[in-house]
């Protein structure tokens, strides 16, 4: 057997693996929302440092990261800490760097869901300026920045490992796959699935010919 | 392995090879004698015959889709199509077949600006027309179907998915049904896509046409699915670039072939409506034309081809400017060569390519003139911010892509944009750049990558002879690149400070992947002559891995 047919074989087993062990893994779900926004608006906007804090949090018990609506093409550093008459339960940190609508700041999980707790977010832009995005709320209930109240409150997720496996909810995605398409179903997956796999074959088989 | 017989390059004609221009010993007496001044005419004009010979016999033995490129099979099309390596067309159909799963996987406009695209093929292909604004709203066919699919809500919200049941599947065929019965034509606003040039959106126009009896979506598949097609020129392209680039190890043009056709980024761009296919495809096809003419001597036809490619690049994507420059050296770098041999009669070749490759752009300013609009159109508008400078320009472009210069201020705080923007986008960054992997995916990636970067850099100190030698040549292709990079960093920096990096995205550095595949058929070739295939092997499956996850992780995120 060549050492290109070794390698080959080798590396489309360790592929196989990979993606079963991935497969028997759960993907993250949204445990908790702090609210279920039709459409959001903009509540603040900043160039600088800030700290915005939201109070009436719920923490749900194994929450491994926080999402937060803010938006920037290149953000800054985001600190978020959770915490529970004056004492910090948990808090985490995203790099620089993230783009797009929302940013997910990893945190240690918690045994237990805790409630009332005060979520803080910081960021420090250097340059371009964060958007900061939520649903209109009283003051009361408003998040803050510093001394001064927001007009709402900021949507943050709190994001667990769900309790079904992708290979459990393969059929669902696949069934969803089908939808919202020229000729809909679910043989849509099953064409994709096809493809890759004619893919691989053809992408082999052309290894074993030229480089064998 | 490919036993296919490499092409000699053309030996140099006069004394360097012992024999004089017409074929005889250089020792040989002339029959005649003639004055010295006659006898340099006579001789340069023989070396011009011989090189016009020479330029003839190489392209005839080439074959390949160079011949098609240059025009010069007459209506022998099949017959140049056949002499496409057998390697090539399989690595055109996997990028084809790729881009295809891509097209599936992708829902309907989760893919930046496919909307906009979508409305400039729209508005082109009902009134023949020509968008005229940017801002604006869609066609009511367009916007009933974006509402019914969800895409304001999903777009740029991870945590949002597709329609998910069959009463929205109900609602969205109905919208589907009843929408283009508004009288109503086109699209008057095309967002980002208005300011774009129209090749790409005409050839669109045929998939919308054939799909008109169908449903918007129907259009919008055929649409993807003539991306997926580009996808294919793309990888043929860059597989004949490596062809003539790396002549000398048959199997690493596989490798590199390979890898550009499962690279997960050109698949999802090629899966969709967006004229960056065509650009990817146009580029790899200068990328190929420069390197055969560098290494076969520029003929009429490849100046032709070259010109067109300019022409077409133009024609389709602004960004296409930004490798204009490189092109033009290079034009110039292969005229003054042909120039040693040919006299100043190459330099024709130099004006003829010009004259193709900016008709265009002379054709552009022509009209608006005429139609007493700015020469330049909307660029015409463009000033420089005189508080800006052009030193800063210079620092933050710099920086976009290479480690700040002690001393200088920071523009990308807590981040090495290479890695963070540049490296992390092309790992995975899908949808509208809201599809990550998780955190560690990122770092992890870096192993391989580096892996990849030593192998390569072996490679090129194993060949530095040959590199002194090809110095012009790869200076060229650098030129190239180099004219891209500023081009997204000087409209990134346009943005600037009210969006840092806006135009960091991975996807406008694809139209130089043909040299990202250079770069890993050097890889294979830099773990040496044992080992190379080995490594090759590994690197088409990291790559079929890449492919795989990335399309996995696009169907959790949007149907999970």
């Amino acid at each position: 057997m060549s050492r290109v047919r070794i390698a080959l074989a080798a590396g489309l087993a360790l592929l196989a693996i990979a993606l079963g062990l991935t497969l028997a893994r759960s993907p993250a779900v949204v445990a908790r929302k702090s609210d279920t926004p039709v459409t959001e608006d903009r509540l603040a906007v900043t160039a600088t440092s800030a700290r915005y804090c939201q109070s009436e949090e719920q923490l749900p018990a194994g929450a491994s990261a926080i999402r937060l609506s803010l938006a920037a093409d290149t953000g800054p550093r985001v600190d978020v800490s959770v915490s529970s008459g004056g004492r910090t339960l948990t808090s985490g940190t995203q790099g620089a760097g993230w783009t797009g609508r929302v940013v997910t700041v990893p945190v240690r999980p918690l045994a237990r869901t805790v409630g009332a707790v005060t979520v803080c977010a910081s960021v420090r832009p250097r340059f371009e300026q964060v958007l900061v995005f939520g649903v209109p709320a009283a003051p009361a209930l408003a998040a803050r920045d510093g001394r001064q109240t927001l007009p709402g409150r900021m949507t943050i997720e709190y994001l667990r490992r769900g309790s079904r496996s992708w290979a459990s909810l393969a059929p669902s995605i696949a069934r969803r796959l089908g939808l919202g398409r020229t000729a809909a179903g679910t043989w849509n997956a099953l064409l994709a699935v096809e493809l890759l796999v004619a893919i691989g074959v053809l992408a082999s088989m052309l290894v074993l010919k030229e480089l064998g | 392995m490919s036993r296919r017989v490499e092409t000699r390059a053309p030996t140099r004609v006069g004394k360097a090879n012992g024999h004089r221009p017409d074929g005889a010993p250089a020792d040989a007496a002339p029959k005649q004698r003639i004055g010295a001044r006659a006898f340099v005419r006579r001789e340069r004009s023989a070396q011009r015959r011989q090189a016009a010979r020479r330029a003839k016999l190489a392209s005839s033995r080439s074959g390949t889709f160079a011949s098609l490129l240059e025009f010069h099979v007459g209506g022998s099309l099949v017959r140049a199509v056949r002499r496409i390596p057998t390697a090539a067309l399989v690595c055109v159909l996997v990028a084809f077949l790729n881009a295809a799963c891509w097209s599936i996987v992708s829902p309907p406009f989760e893919v930046p600006d496919e909307p906009s695209h979508f409305a400039y093929v729209k508005q082109l292909a009902e009134t023949g027309s020509l968008p005229r604004s940017a801002s604006g709203s869609y066609s009511y066919e367009e916007l009933a179907a974006l509402q019914a699919l969800r895409y304001y809500k999903v777009r740029e919200q991870p945590d949002n998915r597709t329609i998910a049941s069959r009463h929205e599947q109900a609602a969205l065929e109905h919208v589907l049904r009843t929408a283009p019965g508004v009288s109503e034509k086109g699209s008057r606003a095309a967002g980002v896509a208005a300011s774009e040039p129209p090749l790409y959106y005409a050839l669109e126009t045929i998939p919308y046409a054939l799909g008109k009896g169908g449903t918007l979506l129907t259009r919008l598949q055929l649409m993807r699915l003539t991306s997926a097609l580009l996808a294919g020129l793309t990888a043929l392209f860059a597989f004949l670039f490596l062809r003539e680039a790396l002549p000398r190890e048959p199997w690493a043009w596989t490798v590199g072939g390979l890898a550009v056709a499962l690279t997960p980024l050109l698949g999802f761009m090629s899966g969709a409506v967006n004229p960056d296919s065509l650009l990817f495809a146009v580029a790899s096809a200068v990328f190929y034309c420069l390197a055969r003419a560098f290494r076969r001597g520029l003929s009429t036809g490849g100046a032709t081809a070259l010109g067109a490619l300019l022409a077409i690049g133009f024609l389709t994507k602004l960004n296409f400017i930004g490798l204009v420059p490189g092109i033009v050296l290079g034009l110039v770098v292969l005229c003054a060569r042909a120039a040693r041999v040919s006299g100043r009669s190459a330099y024709r070749l130099l004006a003829l390519a010009l004259a193709i490759g900016f008709s265009p752009v002379a054709l552009y300013v022509l009209v608006n003139v005429l139609s007493n609009h700015a020469a330049l159109g909307a660029a015409s508008a463009v000033t420089v911010d005189a508080r800006r400078s052009i030193l800063g320009e210079i620092d933050y472009i710099w920086q976009l892509y290479l480690p700040r210069i002690p001393g200088t201020a920071s523009y990308f705080p807590g981040i090495f944009p290479a890695q963070k923007l540049w490296f992390d986008g092309y790992v995975g960054l899908y949808g509208w750049l809201d599809t990550t992997f998780p955190g560690w995916v990122y770092s992890v990636a870096l192993i391989p990558a580096g892996a990849i970067a030593a192998l390569c850099a072996r490679a090129l100190y194993q060949a530095r002879a040959q590199l002194r030698r090809r110095a012009v040549e790869l200076g060229v292709y650098a030129a190239v690149s180099v004219g891209l990079l500023v081009l997204v960093g000087a409209a990134s920096y346009d943005r600037f400070p009210v969006a840092d990096a806006e135009f960091a995205q991975t996807r406008y550095l694809l139209p130089l992947i043909a040299l990202f595949g250079a770069v890993l058929a050097l890889a294979a070739r830099g773990a040496g002559r044992r080992w190379g295939p080995v490594v090759g092997t590994l690197l088409v499956v990291l790559f079929l891995g890449h492919d795989v996850f990335s399309q996995l992780l696009v169907a959790g995120r949007f149907y999970g």
